[in-house]
């Protein structure tokens, strides 16, 4: 899919395809559900409070618990629960539950967003007040969670906050908004539970300011609900990820453009996004600056001998499809890493986990770098795969706060050059041949070893230089072993796969067979 | 964390157990996975598809009963646990239609609607209690105590030392990483819920197979003492020795007491994992004022006993926590520490307090004996000791944005970089 563009076709909304089939049985799903989404949607606009109409459990998982390790916030403050036990679900029906939760909320001054959970839905709950046409009163939201992934739900609540636009209430004592000197524009996305979109959005942040345009919402997380009519005053929309945020942009009419990544991306990026602005010559001058600024380090980079072992480098990308189509075509086609295998995380096409795992162990050589989550980690680790691991999407607990780790843009081009030559080093220090220190001491003279050597030599494995040797089965393994072994430690790891193989023959007195082999390389646990 | 966590970790955390969770939604099940694959087990976590569509279709448990034969021919476990949670078990799976053995492998169906269980420690009782269910009547010889609840992986040894002073010895441990933990149990003599909350466990051992259990835990001082006395009677041991060794392992708790005691102390324990009673036993008795006691615990028979000896010392009992309670009670009184969960830890931090997760410090830790007495008021000690360093940092936060709310986008830096840009003559 292409990063820019100024129309968007009812046929690529996600509210209308995108969403994860549900397969007749999973293992280790990897990504959440429709309750799961619209909360993290509603929860990033600063005076929302979301009420999860559900048992306790269907909050404190991903509102306290969950939230901890991708947001890494203690919990979202701005979640509170029906908290429905055996009365509710059984007899009374959620109805007077959450009365006094969003009572409590209203009271506050919140504008209220209640949600539906699986069990809510089960039963048949929804929320019909005689307050429902008042401004500012408590919205109900179906997140169809049985069906929808968190993706398209946060797409679905996206647009429902801009269905909804003028129901909210601006509150007397709300700041007014700073008169625009500049041509604006939208940025929407990120919401909770998004892999890195802090850095993101600060690069992104950067970016706009760099052409000389202005920020006008940066919606939904660092909006109010009152502020979403206001989306209509910018000049364009950025939508952060494809995933979500693509119906709201179409609704709001203006020209649209998607976060890049990469170095073509982003230039064609801030090439079309002045023209629309009218800023076409400060994006031509704000290029040529980052050319000598921020990706003076990628040139840097791309001249010296890092860039050499990429063409020997392959890399496997498992993610939602923003990063798995930007990572492919910056790492793949731009740096010329080849890509072993690439996957969608979500969507019509996602690969289930087991795909995935027979992808990564069938691959030969196996990929020296695994962009994915922890499902894939833990594939490299159960397989004792070579591979290393870059986590590039949710789920796994991750601390992603500071905003110096982007995937978008100028800044994300060269953050994502350095961890690809990082972990290559990383793979490079553990295939080291010699560890000798201190040295292997000597045991005997010179003279000595000359009179060993002589003995047998002609026969096979019994004096000290004659070369051992090595069985067809045990030949066949070794092969296999170093096939899945990254090309250019290769060297290093055959070398030391026959040096302690054959270490543990002449310790058996017998040829090099298949099962001592095995003994060696099961030693090797990758991490 | 959702209430039945408690139940699908234990039996994650089983080596030939394969358990099968049934979600109520994709949200559910991401959530168990996300915190299983965080918590647990680098281990894969199975179940059937579920969507409004396989609900009322009924498909589902079609589905399931074929994976379960799938996994039990496959990998023949010991064990294929069925996680119910909430709208399987409001739907009503007919569980009784699946196969009770396959092979050697049992198949036990887990109740776990989170609307129903309410707390991690319910959820844990459940797991001990439909794993017994299965087992076979006790046995005619018994000998030894069933060690019951989630301790220190060295703790059953230590018991077992002290144990066999007395005459007796540690018959199994649940819940444990095999099956053959659980069915050991019909081996024991008596039942020891060393945590206050396993009451359907023992009650229905000792409904359906008359065995006897003891309340209480060897932890701290007075708790040391009467642990190990009161297993005289229904083990039958020699009353002196058992006197004799219960006053050797409390002087040994009095001995490392009084280097670490923390006098003068106000501390708030809030916690969901049920051992929580234990710990401020160890606190007061080292000294310190513990208000009150918020714990996510119901209020049933064995944390009774518990309860009265906290109130005794000054220490209120809180059951079935709630939040709200905790943060305001944080204002009541100058608290030195605060030992609860993360967002009351979140928010006593923000206020200077010296605080500690519970799970990850605590529960994490021995409390028994004269060893886990030291360490957890070592732990306490440490915490309280930083005190300096909590009040530097929230004195910085507090400082410019006192009185906005801490979601991220009060924290977030408005960066308007178009003036600096300007202003260096970039643009």
């Amino acid at each position: 899919m292409p990063q820019i563009r100024e129309n968007i076709q009812q046929s690529e909304l996600v509210s209308d395809v995108v969403n994860t089939p549900i397969p007749k049985r999973v293992t280790d799903l990897d990504h959440a559900g429709g309750d799961t989404g619209a909360m993290q949607a509603f929860a990033s606009l600063r005076d929302a409070n979301v009420v999860l109409d559900g048992p306790v459990g269907c909050h404190v998982m991903p509102a306290v618990a969950v939230i901890n390790y991708t947001d890494s916030v203690p919990y979202l403050q701005n979640v509170t629960c029906s908290e429905l036990s055996e009365t509710e679900v059984t007899l009374a029906g959620t109805l007077g539950a959450l009365k006094i939760k969003v009572a409590e909320a209203t009271a506050q001054g919140r504008q209220v967003f209640i949600v539906s959970t699986p069990v809510s839905e089960l039963i048949g709950a929804a929320w019909t007040t005689e307050h429902q046409d008042v401004k500012g009163s408590a919205l109900f939201f179906d997140s169809h969670s049985l069906d929808d992934d968190e993706w398209k739900s946060r797409d679905r609540a996206l647009l429902f906050l801009w269905e909804n636009r003028d129901h909210f209430a601006r509150p007397a004592d709300a700041p007014a908004r700073k008169p625009k000197t500049r041509p604006s524009v939208n940025i929407i996305g990120p919401t909770y539970g998004n892999f890195n979109s802090y850095s993101d959005l600060h690069e992104l942040k950067r970016l706009v300011a760099g052409i000389g345009a202005e920020i006008n919402l940066v919606y939904p997380f660092e909006a109010a609900s009152y502020d979403t009519p206001h989306l209509a005053d910018a000049d364009a929309t950025i939508v952060m990820y494809q995933e979500y945020g693509k119906s709201l942009a179409r609704e709001v009419g203006l020209p649209t453009f998607f976060a890049p990544i990469g170095l073509e991306a982003t230039t064609a990026f801030l090439h079309e996004l002045g023209d629309a602005l009218g800023l076409a010559a400060e994006a031509k001058a704000f290029i040529a600056l980052e050319k000598k600024t921020t990706l003076a380090a990628w040139q840097d980079i791309w001249r010296s001998t890092h860039s050499d072992f990429f063409a020997n480098a392959p890399i496997a990308i498992v993610a939602p499809p923003t990063y798995k189509d930007g990572l492919t075509y910056y790492l793949g086609e731009e740096l010329g890493l080849p890509i072993s295998f690439s996957a969608y995380r979500t969507g019509p096409e996602s690969s289930p986990s087991t795909a995935v795992r027979a992808a990564l162990t069938d691959a030969s050589p196996s990929p020296m770098l695994v962009f994915g989550s922890i499902n894939e980690r833990m594939i490299i680790a159960q397989e004792k795969l070579p591979s290393r691991f870059l986590q590039c999407s949710f789920p796994g607990a991750v601390v992603r706060r500071a905003t110096g780790t982007p995937f978008v843009g100028y800044a994300g081009a060269v953050w994502l050059l350095q961890c690809v030559c990082e972990t290559l080093f990383d793979v490079l220090f553990a295939n080291l041949p010699t560890s000798a220190a201190p040295p292997v001491k000597a045991t005997t003279t010179t003279r000595e070893i000359m009179g060993e050597g002589q003995a047998s030599a002609a026969e096979s494995g019994k004096g000290k230089n004659s070369v051992l040797a090595w069985t067809d089965d045990a030949k066949a393994l070794a092969e296999k072993t170093l096939k899945r072994v990254p090309f250019f430690v290769r060297v290093s790891v055959n070398k030391k796969l026959r040096a302690e193989a054959e270490a543990l023959a002449r310790e058996h007195g017998t040829d090099v067979t298949e099962a001592i082999v095995q003994e060696i390389t099961s030693r090797y646990s990758p991490r | 964390m959702c209430p039945a966590f408690g139940a699908v970790r234990n039996l994650l955390r089983m080596e030939d157990a394969m358990p099968i969770v049934i979600s109520s939604g994709d949200g559910c099940l991401y959530g168990h996975t996300f915190v299983a694959h965080f918590y647990v087990a680098n281990r894969p976590i199975y179940s059937p598809g579920v969507s409004s569509e396989i609900w009322a279709k009924g498909s589902a448990f079609d589905e399931l009963r074929s994976m379960v034969y799938d996994m039990a021919e496959k990998h023949a476990p010991s064990l294929i646990p069925i996680c119910s949670l909430c709208v399987s078990d409001t739907v009503g799976l007919p569980f009784d239609l699946l196969p009770k053995q396959i092979g050697n492998t049992e198949i036990v169906y887990v109740p776990l609607p989170a609307y129903s269980v309410h707390t991690h420690a319910r959820a844990k009782d459940i797991v001990v209690d439909s794993l017994v269910w299965r087992l076979p009547p006790q046995r005619k010889a018994r000998s030894g105590v069933n060690l019951i609840g989630e301790i220190f992986p060295s703790d059953p040894v230590k018991i077992d030392d002290v144990l066999r002073r007395v005459g007796t010895h540690v018959n199994t441990h649940v819940p444990g990483p095999r099956w053959e933990d659980y069915v050991a149990m019909v081996d024991g003599a008596v039942n020891a819920p060393l945590h206050p909350f396993y009451s359907e466990s023992v009650k229905r051992m000792k409904m359906k197979q008359g065995l006897p259990f003891v309340e209480g835990a060897p932890v701290g001082i007075a708790g040391t003492y009467s642990w190990i006395t009161s297993l005289a009677e229904p083990l039958n041991l020699d009353p002196k020795v058992v006197e004799q060794v219960a006053r050797e392992e409390r002087d040994r708790v009095i001995d490392v007491m009084q280097s670490r005691r923390l006098d003068g102390l106000t501390i708030m324990v809030a916690g969901y994992e049920g051992h929580e009673f234990l710990l401020v036993r160890l606190l007061l008795e080292a000294g310190a004022n513990v208000p009150f006691l918020s714990t996510a615990v119901n209020a049933n028979p064995l944390a009774r006993e518990e309860e009265a000896w906290l109130r005794e010392h000054g220490c209120q009992v809180l059951y079935t926590a709630n939040f709200a309670d905790e943060i305001a009670a944080l204002s009541d009184r100058p608290f030195d520490c605060v030992i609860g969960t993360t967002p009351l830890c979140a928010h006593a931090k923000e206020l200077g307090i010296p605080s500690i997760y519970y799970t990850n410090a605590i529960a994490t830790r021995s409390m028994m004996f004269a060893e886990g007495a030291a360490d957890v008021l070592s732990l306490v000690g440490q915490t309280v000791g930083a005190k300096k360093r909590y009040d530097r940092i929230a004195r910085f936060f507090a400082d410019d944005e006192s009185k906005l709310e801490r979601t991220y986008t009060s924290w977030a830096p408005k960066l308007d970089l178009t003036s600096e840009l300007i202003a260096h003559q970039a643009l």
